[in-house]
């Protein structure tokens, strides 16, 4: 039995140890600082990267897929992707106007790469999309503020637009878009609306689109040699499921696609987004638990081998507390708190550099907006607690050395 | 007569050094008794720092009996002899061996640590006595802040706090000067006549002259074992 008395003294120990040497704990724990600070900036990261995987997902929609002549995650054969036709509006209608299952299902014209202007500003690298009015009826179509275009104008061919977050944000940045105009593919069209901001970091080029009814995006960039998207929300997570089976059926036929043969198409759904960010998280994890370890394992070696000399130069220490009725487990427990609390210390130098390095980061790359900026205080607990283990592995051995030793013999020793 | 605190026979105590077998003690039988003031004496080497270790149970013997207060010592755990080392035994030390970042308060403190008393208690009888010693206005001093007097004070007092059974003396005067060291006899003297159990180790002849009885220790044994018929009273500084 360990009394609080005793681990009192321990602390009490522990902290005088580390006043009285100030510069040696300093450089002891740096092991343990380093490794702390990749934990920390490594679990910092990884936070803001599920945080923005999440809300991208959600703004796309959980329950929405979209069938492309192109896969999102690449990694089939290109030249196989490449020969595939394209969809044709005539085939994207007559799916749409067929499936069952779907709540909402649109077809979608791209151009990709386009400039528009305001007066004599141009941006450059805006995509434009064609739309049915019931685009509004999707996440990706949730307006900021104005409103989306409405049926009529959508079959009149109406010249009206609606901004994404980004494209808003860069021409009007006091938010007075709404009755502007702008001229996209030369002609002008008057702002009506702007769709909430939906990217984060590698995400943020959704934001940098211009949406337009579909007849009028054919009349100005024609319908021929395009493929079409078609947007399909299945209602909820839970029906995605039979959507899908249904979609990939009505599409084959649609298609002429013999039975036994592979698709002529992809279905793309947001659990593509969350495959290429799992391989950003892996990449992560493995370098930081690499770097990690290694520095834990510097930090233990350098936390032993100063306990190892704090045990020796407190030999006779030792003999005296022995020699007053200190336990072998008092001693034990002395030197665990001792070296735990050395970490501790290293945890807390980490934590305060983190917090200061995170700080600059955050203000200095804006593009990081994804990322908290401050430490995640689930963090400081995971640390807190990991550099108390890496204390009690550091210490361990050279605790029970000094807990061993022989009474008559510490006493006789002299430093 | 009441029972013996200490009663020891036959006890041996062998080293191994280097492949050879060293006898420190070779058959050492002896009883202590409450409030006696002993001297164990002899010269170095003769086995009275072994015998002492063993008495203060920081050593065990390798043979014979040793019971402490009628319990035996050979049967006794680590921690059961921690328990009477911290309990029975009060320790005053040559270099007495006070731990020097600690103030004189917390080295007095420190046995109490180690018997689980509330921070609250420690204080309060570590500072009774520092006051029985005559360091009251020396409580937050750190050892190098003391001479060398009051640092064994401090010790003396460390070994009382815990109201022990026996203050076990290793040569508490071998760092002091003669003035110094006198006030130290005295101080035994005192706590002697208050009831207390005294053992001193010393090769000095003229400071084992204050106990009662002596014991002379040669070549690990009982050499003579005799009541002092004058026992030094007076504490005149020179």
């Amino acid at each position: 039995m360990i009394r609080i008395s005793e681990i009192q003294e321990s602390f009490r120990i522990a902290f005088e140890g580390l006043q009285a040497n100030k510069l040696r704990s300093f450089l002891t724990t740096l092991g343990v600082v380093i490794g702390i600070t990749f934990v920390i900036l490594m679990g910092w990261f990884l936070n803001g990267l599920d945080a923005a995987l999440e809300s991208t997902v959600n703004l796309l929609g959980t329950d929405v897929m979209y069938i492309d002549k192109w896969s999102w995650s690449g990694g089939q054969n290109w030249r196989k992707t490449m020969q595939r036709k394209n969809i044709t509006y005539q085939q994207a209608m007559e799916f749409c106007n067929s499936v069952k299952t779907a709540e909402v299902s649109l077809p979608e014209a791209h151009k990709w790469g386009t400039t528009v202007k305001e007066r004599d500003r141009t941006i450059t690298g805006i995509s434009v999309i064609g739309v049915p009015y019931s685009y509004s009826q999707l996440p990706a179509g949730t307006i900021l503020y104005g409103r989306f275009f409405s049926q009529f104008e959508d079959e009149y061919s109406t010249n009206v637009t609606v901004l994404g977050y980004g494209v808003a944000k860069a021409l009007f940045p006091e938010g007075d878009a709404i009755g502007r105009t702008i001229k996209i593919g030369g002609r002008t069209f008057e702002i009506i609306g702007v769709i909430i901001k939906r990217g984060t970091m590698m995400m943020d080029f959704v934001d940098n689109q211009v949406i337009i009814p579909i007849s009028t995006f054919f009349g100005v960039y024609g319908m021929t040699g395009r493929s079409i998207s078609i947007a399909v929300k299945a209602g909820s997570a839970e029906k995605l499921d039979e959507a899908r089976a249904e979609a990939t059926g009505l599409m084959r036929s649609i298609r002429n696609v013999p039975p036994g043969q592979e698709e002529d198409f992809s279905i793309n759904e947001t659990q593509t987004f969350k495959e290429q960010v799992e391989t950003l998280r892996l990449a992560t994890w493995g370098i930081g638990i690499g770097l990690t370890l290694l520095s834990f394992i510097v930090g233990i070696i350098g936390i032993m081998n100063i306990m190892f000399v704090s045990v020796t130069e407190r030999t006779k220490e030792i003999g005296i507390r022995k020699s007053l009725g200190a336990k072998s487990s008092s001693i034990l427990t002395q030197f665990l708190v001792e070296s735990a609390s050395l970490c501790l210390v290293g945890a807390l130098i980490a934590f305060t550099f983190c917090s200061v390095v995170i700080a600059i980061a955050v203000r200095l790359v804006p593009e990081a907006d994804f990322l908290t900026p401050y430490v995640p205080p689930q963090l400081i607990l995971i640390a807190a607690i990991v550099s108390i283990i890496v204390g009690i592995l550091a210490g361990i051995v050279p605790a029970i050395r000094a807990s061993a030793l022989d009474p008559v013999e510490a006493l006789r020793y002299e430093s | 007569m009441s029972n013996p605190l200490i009663h020891i026979e036959h006890i041996a105590r062998t080293y191994e050094m280097g492949g050879e077998t060293v006898h420190a003690l070779r058959d050492v039988s002896l009883d202590i008794f409450p409030n006696e003031y002993v001297a164990l004496m002899g010269p170095s080497g003769s086995g009275k720092s072994t015998l002492m270790n063993i008495l203060g149970c920081l050593d065990t013997p390798s043979s014979g009996v040793y019971t402490f207060k009628g319990l035996d010592v050979n049967e006794m755990t680590d921690d059961d002899l921690a328990e009477i080392r911290n309990k029975e035994i009060g320790f005053v030390f040559q270099t007495f061996n006070l731990l020097p970042r600690a103030t004189a308060l917390k080295n007095i403190e420190l046995p109490l640590i180690y018997s689980g008393i509330s921070s609250e208690d420690r204080k309060e009888r570590a500072i009774k006595a520092l006051e029985d010693v005559g360091l009251g206005d020396r409580m937050l001093h750190r050892p190098n802040e003391l001479s060398g007097g009051q640092r064994q004070r401090v010790a003396v007092a460390r070994a009382l706090v815990t109201k022990p059974s026996i203050i076990l003396a290793d040569e508490p005067t071998g760092n002091l000067d003669t003035k110094t060291g006198i006030e130290i006899m005295k101080l035994f003297q005192e706590l002697w006549s208050k009831g207390n159990t005294v053992i001193l180790v010393t090769h000095e002849e003229d400071i084992a002259r204050h106990a009662r009885r002596i014991i002379r220790i040669r070549d690990g044994k009982v050499e003579s074992d005799t009541i002092n018929p004058n026992p030094v009273t007076s504490f005149e500084i020179p």
